[in-house]
């Protein structure tokens, strides 16, 4: 069978039964997609099949022929960012890095779609990704500044929406 | 069904540092020809940022863009000892390491420059990647011709070494704790007040509001600790609200073996967060910096357990405030039950979790309280 | 320009939304064999047989390995810190909690290296379990761990740690209130997205390197080193670049197995632990049970606290010790209470030992501290703001072991916050300051210790 990962078509030498996420990492070697659950409940292996966002660990790859797969390394590369990839450096939506992938494919999808910059429905369209680090703010910061259409600016990276910082404490 | 609101705050503090310190951390630092940095430390990021935070503690120190600096913290035959990342220390502890290298090839640095420039180095500066002369800017030297003065005419490795520990401080006095020396590299501050919406139907539990204030020493970079403090409170959340290993603990039933049956906190929990930094700096920290990265979800469970009871009226002290928790308690009260013991001026509150309700009566641990 | 206190961006941002960041799993290594664990399916009982012959004994198994491979199977967390260690790297005649591991198998696949645990023939006697700290001071409790039910080796050979502090009895007696409550904090994941992952590769040289998802490369270093009796340039930790941590991975949990499965198989090694063994198998944070009753005046001062504390540990030590002793110095929150009596033990139950999560220690003793605070302002009628600030720790004041505070924020946070709310604060709180108390904000019973903070 054959599988387009990022716009070149590879004969898939792997049983029918293994996920699409072993095939993308073990025979493919494209490893953005995370084993993070396997179960299909944390999103650290999202990548978009035919342009939609499915967990790769859930997805035999028999059901796949044919089907053309988007990961990460599909997006920009570091000198010609995506604007959801940019967003995410600017508004600092990474700290560890390990769910990150999932979520800019979810993102990439989200706005594609015609995704707003409504919090409440980045937080629906998102809502199944799981990040220990972040507490998610500046996630929905990053996603709905690229729903926008922002410019960024990656020398440096954006102030907090709601911080104030004040000098001198304790005399 | 009546949704109720409620708000409540807390105040904390936590130590910078291993408890007790005898924490080493090191580093070390050498100049490529052109100037540039390249820094090796042991302390392995774990997402907040010390790869980062290291950087520009370097690029600073020595006073060359941030940009210069490579930071391998890679593997231990290249890297020194950095005992880890954990105890709120990489900041601090492993920061002052690469701070103390740094300063010591800033010095290589002006030393060569004052050869090169014929000055006392005591009278040049480096800014921006330049050594310039005190009072006169426009006697310089590049870092990068410095560099390369040192690599091919002074035949010289410019190089630094750092290395930071506060010393072990024992516990001199068993008895009542008392110890040598002080404990912690630092101590870090912060309040939170948390706003709720409990459902008296459901006994749902919805945080709606966090603010809080952070004493930081010094933001050495002040995204990175927005997102410590951001991750932490969502963290704090879990603790107050979602996530138990144990649903009815002692007991060991309904242990969740994955995502869909262990309620770790999701986008759609994300409250309105407003936070406040203070800078009241550290006396020995990097550029006054404390450590802040654990305490950050420490203040929300507490200031929303407040919340919960002043929007209904009960006290859960057992976490996380499930529904089930809240619903229970709520028909105690309605049951006319749930009041705290009061005798004399004692005041005793949740008698029926205490170790006295549940222990042999004579198993010897108790709380002694004499009215 | 300043890169101290500038957003300067991430050093890692471009490489992580890229999908160019390496973690451990991310090395690709030919020929590496994957490793499995043979778990106890008990909470607590003997080993009554052990064979592993016909695993080893399977088409694509390279090594089996058990506790009688390890050159020190028992080695503590805190062994760096001259205190004894009780957990074996395998367990050896007696399993004490659900998923402890027994034996760990490398073979050439994943299904394989599963294939060859299942088929390890052992058998358990059951033996009573202990799950409630609260039970296990009982005459009657089973006993769990060969220290007793609870933690032997603080200082002196105390069992338990304490912190003693002022006058207690007094400060009792001169209360016009005192206020008692129970909290307990439960045990929760660190729940990093990355699970417990490491790959070791053994060198032409003799020299094994280590891909390590460890928070603390030389401390994991050092525990693979004390488990092989080997001096530490015989291992290259490689790692740096963690999938997210939170205390968990500091537990070392999978380095050193797959290196003895290296050694002996002679073939690199890769154990990654399943989300299910990253949720049932590895540290939890600790469920504490604290009891506390604070000693007030009508007016809200807190002239004294008498605390217990009961840290569940799980199986095993591991680094409850130090997390006890932390709380203990922590256990009066970000306030001064002058007269003290503080016990904390370190209790042993058959759960999965517990150990570091983000705030150790003191995470559980903010929560029982503030919410105790909160029913107290409640009980008085007195407002939540002003009862902290009144008792806020001041420079000069001394913390629980007698340590002065040099640079306290509480009072300027609270502010902050007060300010953020619009709550509206009397004049002398709202221009209160950290600087020492004098006059009417130095009450009687904190006289003695401005005076003479040392003797506190």
């Amino acid at each position: 069978m054959n599988l387009n990962v990022n716009g070149r078509t590879h004969e898939i030498e792997s049983p029918p039964l293994t996920t699409l996420l072993d095939v993308l990492r073990e025979e493919l070697g494209v490893h953005s997609p995370k084993v993070g659950c396997e179960q299909g409940g944390c999103g650290a292996c999202t990548v978009l099949v035919d342009g939609a966002p499915r967990r790769s660990c859930l997805l035999p790859v028999a059901a796949l022929d044919g089907a053309e797969i988007t990961t990460v390394e599909g997006l920009g590369a570091a000198e010609h960012l995506e604007p959801v990839q940019a967003a995410f450096v600017h508004h600092y939506a990474a700290q560890c890095g390990f769910c990150t992938s999932g979520l800019l494919m979810a993102a990439t999808a989200y706005i594609a779609n015609g995704g707003t910059d409504d919090r409440e429905a980045i937080a629906e369209a998102l809502g199944g990704h799981v990040c220990r680090c972040t507490g998610y703010v500046k996630i929905v910061d990053a996603v709905a500044a690229a729903a926008r259409g922002d410019e960024f600016d990656l020398s440096v990276t954006a102030a907090g929406l709601f911080t104030t910082t004040m000098s001198g404490g304790a005399a | 069904m009546t949704v109720h609101k409620g708000r409540g705050i807390a105040a904390i503090e936590y130590p910078t540092g291993m408890n007790q310190n005898g924490d080493p951390s090191q580093a070390w630092i050498k100049v490529k020809p052109d100037g540039r940095i390249d820094v090796f430390a042991g302390t392995s990021d774990i997402g907040n940022g010390s790869k980062t935070i290291q950087s520009q503690i370097v690029a600073e120190t020595i006073g060359v863009p941030y940009e210069w600096i490579t930071y391998d913290n890679s593997n231990t035959d290249s890297s020194p000892v950095c005992t880890g990342t954990f105890a709120s220390r990489a900041t601090f502890v492993a920061g002052m390491a690469v701070k103390k290298a740094a300063e010591r090839v800033r010095e290589r640095i002006l030393d060569i420059a004052g050869k090169e420039l014929e000055i006392d180095p005591a009278d040049l500066d480096i800014v921006d990647g330049e050594v310039i002369a005190k009072g006169s800017p426009q006697t310089k030297i590049s870092v990068p011709d410095v560099a390369a003065a040192a690599t091919w005419g002074h035949g010289e490795l410019i190089t630094g070494a750092g290395a930071q520990l506060k010393p072990y401080a024992a516990i001199v006095e068993p008895e009542t704790g008392k110890v040598d020396l002080p404990p912690h590299s630092a101590i870090s501050y912060a309040s939170c007040a948390a706003e709720v919406e409990v459902d008296d139907e459901t006994g749902e539990v919805r945080v709606t509001r966090l603010v809080q204030c952070f004493d930081v020493g010094r933001a050495i970079n002040p995204t990175l600790v927005e997102g410590q403090i951001e991750g932490g409170a969502i963290q704090g959340l879990g603790l107050g609200v979602l996530e138990t290993s144990y649903p009815y603990y002692p007991g060991m039933e309904h242990r969740g073996g994955q995502f869909g049956s262990y309620l770790a906190p999701g986008m759609e929990d994300l409250p309105v967060m407003d936070t406040v930094l203070i800078e009241n700096p550290s006396v020995d920290g990097p550029y006054g910096a404390k450590g802040i990265g654990e305490m950050a979800n420490n203040p929300q469970p507490p200031a929303i357990a407040t919340a919960v009871h002043d929007a209904v009226g009960v006290w859960v002290t057992e976490l996380p405030i499930t529904p089930e928790r809240v619903l229970r308690a709520l028909q105690r009260k309605a049951a006319g039950e749930g009041e705290p013991t009061r005798k004399g001026k004692l005041i005793v509150y949740d008698e029926e979790l205490s170790l006295a309700a549940v222990a042999h009566p004579d198993a010897p641990v108790r709380l002694v309280v004499d009215a | 320009m300043k890169a101290v206190g500038a957003r300067v961006p991430r050093y890692d941002g471009v490489a992580h939304v890229t999908g160019r960041t390496v973690f451990v799993e991310d090395v690709e290594i030919p020929g590496v064999a994957w490793v499995k664990a043979l778990r106890s399916p008990h909470h607590h009982a003997t080993i009554t047989k052990l064979d592993t012959r016909p695993a080893e004994q399977m088409k694509g198994v390279r090594a089996v390995v058990t506790a009688a491979d390890v050159p020190l199977n028992v080695y503590g967390h805190l062994s760096a810190l001259g205190i004894p260690g009780d957990e074996p790297l395998l367990a050896d005649a007696e399993v004490r909690y659900l998923g402890q591991p027994i034996a760990v198998v490398a073979a050439d696949d994943e299904q394989t290296a599963q294939a060859a645990v299942d088929a390890i023939e052992i058998e358990f006697e059951e033996r009573p379990a202990l799950f409630d700290v609260r039970k296990a001071f009982d005459p009657d409790a089973p006993q769990i761990h060969q220290w007793g039910n609870w933690y032997p080796h603080f200082e002196a050979g105390m069992d338990r740690r304490q912190i003693r502090k002022g006058d207690i009895d007094a400060a009792f007696a001169q209360a016009d209130v005192i206020v008692q409550g129970v909290y307990r904090p439960a045990a929760i994941e660190q729940l990093p997205l990355e699970t417990q992952v490491c790959q070791v590769v053994p060198e032409a040289n003799g020299r094994l390197t280590i891909y390590s998802c460890t928070q603390a490369l030389y401390f994991s270093m050092g525990v693979v080193a004390a488990h092989l009796q080997q001096p530490l340039n015989k291992f290259k930790f490689v790692g740096g670049t963690v999938g997210g941590g939170f205390g968990g991975k500091v537990d070392t949990a999978t380095e050193t197995l797959c290196s003895l499965l290296a050694l002996k198989s002679g073939r690199p090694t890769k154990w990654r632990w399943t989300r299910e063994e990253e949720f049932l198998c590895s540290s939890t944070r600790a469920p504490w049970h604290m009891e506390m009753a604070d000693a007030v005046t009508k007016d809200g001062w807190i002239l004294g606290r008498r605390m217990i504390t009961l840290h569940d540990s799980g199986a095993y030590a591991r680094f409850s010790p130090y997390g006890v002793t932390k709380h203990a110095f922590h256990h009066t929150g970000a306030y001064t209470i002058p007269n003290l009596h503080f016990d904390g033990w370190c209790v042993f139950t058959n759960r999965t030992p517990t150990s570091a999560m983000r705030g150790f220690g003191v995470t559980s003793v903010s929560f029982a501290t503030e919410t105790h605070l909160s029913r107290i302002a409640e009980e008085l009628g007195i407002d939540p703001f002003e009862l902290r600030l009144k008792n806020a720790n001041r420079i000069g004041d001394t913390s629980p072991n007698g340590v002065v505070y040099t640079d306290p924020s509480t009072v300027p946070t609270i502010l902050a916050i007060a300010d953020h709310l619009g709550h509206e604060l009397p004049a002398d709180y709202r221009t209160m300051t950290s600087e020492p108390r004098s006059d009417g904000l130095l009450p009687e019973h904190l006289v003695a210790q401005v005076g003479n903070p040392e003797d506190h």
